[in-house]
């Protein structure tokens, strides 16, 4: 009887949200409820959430033979739909063949809705595959070269800029190097299964420009750097000075670091003040290019999502390849590992609140055995959220109330 | 079903890369020695081996959910104008690869044919990234999909180069605090309760446990043990039951006591979401920089969402109008600092939005910092 009643809950919600579907379908700027319908996607779910301002899906349970990460169940809080989704490994650098991303649609159309979540953060997401084929399903992806792989308390999808597969500032071959990091044999033991105390993610990106966001995002992250001064072809600039292209000037203002110097005829850069922000290579590439004494700098222990907040990566080394950190990164993941028995670290905890608790110093020197000649910058906690009493929502609201009004005033 | 099933725990990984490589990216692998911009969608890179390509990065629906149906008709495309090939940017948009300055304008033209934004690149609107939300997600507040949807409808014309910004802007959407969706970049807008959580008083006996005998031993429930402020307590009960207490003083409405309990629940009369801005991941101008919440709570009301568009352009004409060229949002902060953005924009200073301290410079800047 109350199963019943429960059961009619997404669907009745669902039914009260045509007009908010109206609005997500209209509009200049590509639709996903449009995407959605062109699917065989069930929308109740979707729009009961948006009728009742709150999502209507809780953890499900699926079981796939000898598969422990790589796929998401779901099920509405009322019990009637159920989802299993898949998340895709996707080959470094997410360039795909139209070939190849055809055989993958072939597979969404044969076992799933035909609807794909395409980014590049987590792998490539196949939306609901059938629960009763998802055996068959499984080896049916493997033929294709690919795998499911990058859920819950593991490894996840590693991400690399384009890298030299299309850009010119890649100071290292950030997709070869992503390629050794998840055939490590110890990442690929653990990515089968669901081992840490959270998730682990590691980021690649070829310049300081930092296309991934290795900074913010990775408990371990590489970019590529270079030693000393960038490069400067004084011929070649003086050409582009000469056509207008660029101005010595402005190259000289917006260098954050103060050093570089233009005398009329020749540019200078001084290595030991420069702080490799490409502003002056962005500017005249290829006039101006990054040095040629490449390295990587390694950060550790960014994130965002994490039991105390987000953090950002501290300064660990600079080396001259990712094989050089292997072993730390081992050191720091056993260890973060162990700490779940010593009660060190907790479930939640990713490696930046791991490390905030023992100590970076002591982080560093006893458990990597590094000297580490780096200052970490400090923040406070990194979060969003606040807990407000009636008066003081109040307060914001008028505020924004007042910012609407100007808008609609203005139209 | 395989022969020996066993072989899953074996992951069947993509790689290596150069398997996957269309054979005009592969014979230039790491060649590449210049480029131009074409607009503000279209990239050209030249090749050291004479070969010049070019990209065409197009906007995709929010959450970057695409039907197979209409992915098949950009693959059509991909054949017939480009080199056979797609790239899925890190923030889901779709770049067409081919060979010459000409296609690349008929791909343009093609894409918008079928309404998809070409643009996206120097000082433009760069993408809207939003988490899944009310389509999979079980710790969502707001639904950051719908909230991308009327953004990006109100924005358009910051993507496409129409009206240029003083430098690249990033917004990133998440439903829930966790910030799936992230809040590292430029503009940031996070879901969350706007007060302490509640829970369902049924169902949350699923998140503890039956007896109180199980306290006795120290042992603490995961959905109180997760709280990093000590915010919930469990106890047991003169009945021998397990009772939950939440201290609003101590809460500071992060979630995660919902990411390990379905049954932890808000009132969505008074959910909204924050803004936070500033954050970049880029070493250009003043470097890598956390986000900052600026604005505690802003109401999310279903479809027009028309406070969150309001703030959101309110702050980007306020950049527009103050900053340098070439200055993104976090490195005008930097220079004009958050009391003078605050009296800008008129914000009320609260125990939420404290202007922050940070004690040096991020990213691989703390690398030229000698401890």
């Amino acid at each position: 009887m109350e199963a019943s009643q429960k059961r009619a809950e997404v669907d009745e919600l669902a039914r009260s949200a045509s007009k908010v579907l109206e609005r997500l379908e209209n509009g200049p700027w590509p639709s996903h409820v449009k995407e959605l319908k062109k699917s065989k996607y069930p929308l109740e779910a979707y729009a009961a959430g948006l009728a009742a301002r709150k999502t209507q899906w809780a953890a499900g349970s699926a079981k796939i033979r000898y598969v422990y990460t790589g796929f998401i169940a779901r099920r509405t809080r009322d019990g009637k739909y159920a989802e299993l989704h898949f998340r895709v490994w996707q080959p470094s650098g997410q360039i795909y063949t139209t070939d190849y991303l055809r055989r993958l649609l072939d597979f969404a159309d044969t076992y799933g809705l035909g609807l794909i979540e395409i980014l590049g953060q987590q792998g490539m997401m196949i939306i609901s595959v059938d629960p009763s084929r998802a055996d068959e399903a499984i080896d049916a992806l493997r033929a294709l070269g690919t795998d499911v792989g990058a859920t819950g308390d593991t490894i996840r999808e590693l991400a690399t800029c384009v890298g030299p597969a299309l850009c010119e500032f890649a100071l290292y071959d950030t997709l070869a190097a992503r390629d050794y990091f998840l055939t490590h044999p110890k990442i690929y033991e653990w990515m089968s299964n669901q081992l840490f105390p959270f998730k682990f993610k590691a980021k690649f990106s070829g310049c300081p420009m930092d296309c991934t966001r290795a900074v913010h995002r990775s408990d371990f992250g590489f970019v590529g750097v270079w030693e000393g001064a960038p490069e400067v072809d004084q011929e070649l600039l003086r050409r582009k000075i000469e056509a207008g292209e660029v101005d010595p000037k402005e190259l000289a203002a917006r260098c954050p670091s103060g050093a570089i110097t233009w005398d009329g005829k020749e540019l200078k850069i001084d290595g030991a003040k420069c702080k490799k922000s490409m502003e002056c290579i962005r500017r005249a590439f290829p006039a101006i290019k990054p040095g040629k004494n490449r390295k990587i700098a390694v950060l550790v222990g960014g994130h965002v999502k994490g039991r105390f907040g987000g953090k950002m990566g501290k300064p660990l080394a600079i080396v001259n390849s990712v094989e050089e950190a292997m072993g730390w990164v081992v050191k720091t993941v056993e260890s973060w590992m162990d700490g779940l028995e010593t009660g060190v670290s907790k479930h939640k905890d990713r490696i930046g609140d791991f490390i905030m608790k023992v100590n970076f110093k002591k982080y560093t020197e006893e458990i990597l055995g590094v000297k580490v000649p780096y200052k970490p910058s400090l923040h406070g906690r990194l979060g969003a959220g606040a807990v407000l009493d009636d008066n003081e929502r109040k307060m914001w609201l008028e505020w924004v109330q007042n910012i609407v009004k100007e808008y609609e005033e203005r139209i | 079903m395989s022969a020996n099933p066993a072989d899953r725990l074996r992951k069947n990984l993509p790689v290596p890369y150069t398997k996957f490589l269309p054979e005009q990216l592969k014979r230039n692998l790491g060649k590449w020695i210049d480029r131009k911009f074409h607009g503000y969608g279209i990239i050209e890179h030249i090749s050291e081996t004479g070969d010049r390509i070019f990209t065409v990065k197009i906007g995709t629906p929010p959450n970057f959910r695409l039907s197979t149906s209409t992915l098949r008709e950009l693959a059509k495309v991909a054949d017939e104008l480009g080199i056979g090939a797609l790239r899925f940017t890190r923030n889901g948009n779709i770049e067409f690869i081919t060979d010459s300055l000409d296609k690349a304008l008929k791909i343009k033209e093609e894409a918008e044919k079928m309404g998809f934004p070409v643009g996206g690149w120097g000082p433009t609107l760069w993408s809207v990234n939003s988490c899944t939300a009310f389509l999979t997600c079980t710790t969502a507040v707001v639904d950051s999909p719908s909230i991308t949807k009327v953004l990006y409808d109100a924005l358009k014309p910051y993507f496409t180069g129409e009206i240029t910004l003083p430098a690249k802007l990033r917004i990133n959407v998440s439903g829930c605090p966790s910030a799936c969706g992230g809040f590292t970049a430029d503009i940031n807008l996070v879901g969350h309760y706007g007060d302490a959580p509640t829970y369902d008083p049924e169902r949350i006996k699923l998140c503890l446990p039956k007896s109180a005998k199980a306290l006795e031993t120290g042992h603490v429930p995961e959905v109180a043990e997760v709280c990093p402020t000590g915010a919930i307590k469990v106890y047991g009960k003169p009945d021998g039951t397990v009772g939950l207490d939440v201290i609003r003083s101590k809460c500071i409405a992060c979630g995660r006591c919902r990411d390990v309990c379905d049954w932890m629940d808000f009132d969505e009369s008074k959910a909204g979401v924050a803004v936070l801005i500033g954050g970049k991941a880029s070493n250009t101008g003043t470097g890598p920089w956390p986000s900052v919440q600026v604005i505690p709570w802003v109401p999310a009301v279903p479809p027009d969402y028309k406070e969150i568009v309001a703030v959101v352009k309110k702050i980007v004409d306020v950049w527009r109008s103050h900053a340098r060229t070439g200055e993104r949002i976090g490195d005008w902060l930097n220079r004009v600092g958050f009391e003078e953005f605050y009296k800008l924009l008129n914000i009320p200073l609260t125990r939420w939005n404290q202007p922050p301290r940070f004690s040096g410079e991020f990213g691989i800047r703390q690398f030229f910092q000698r401890a």
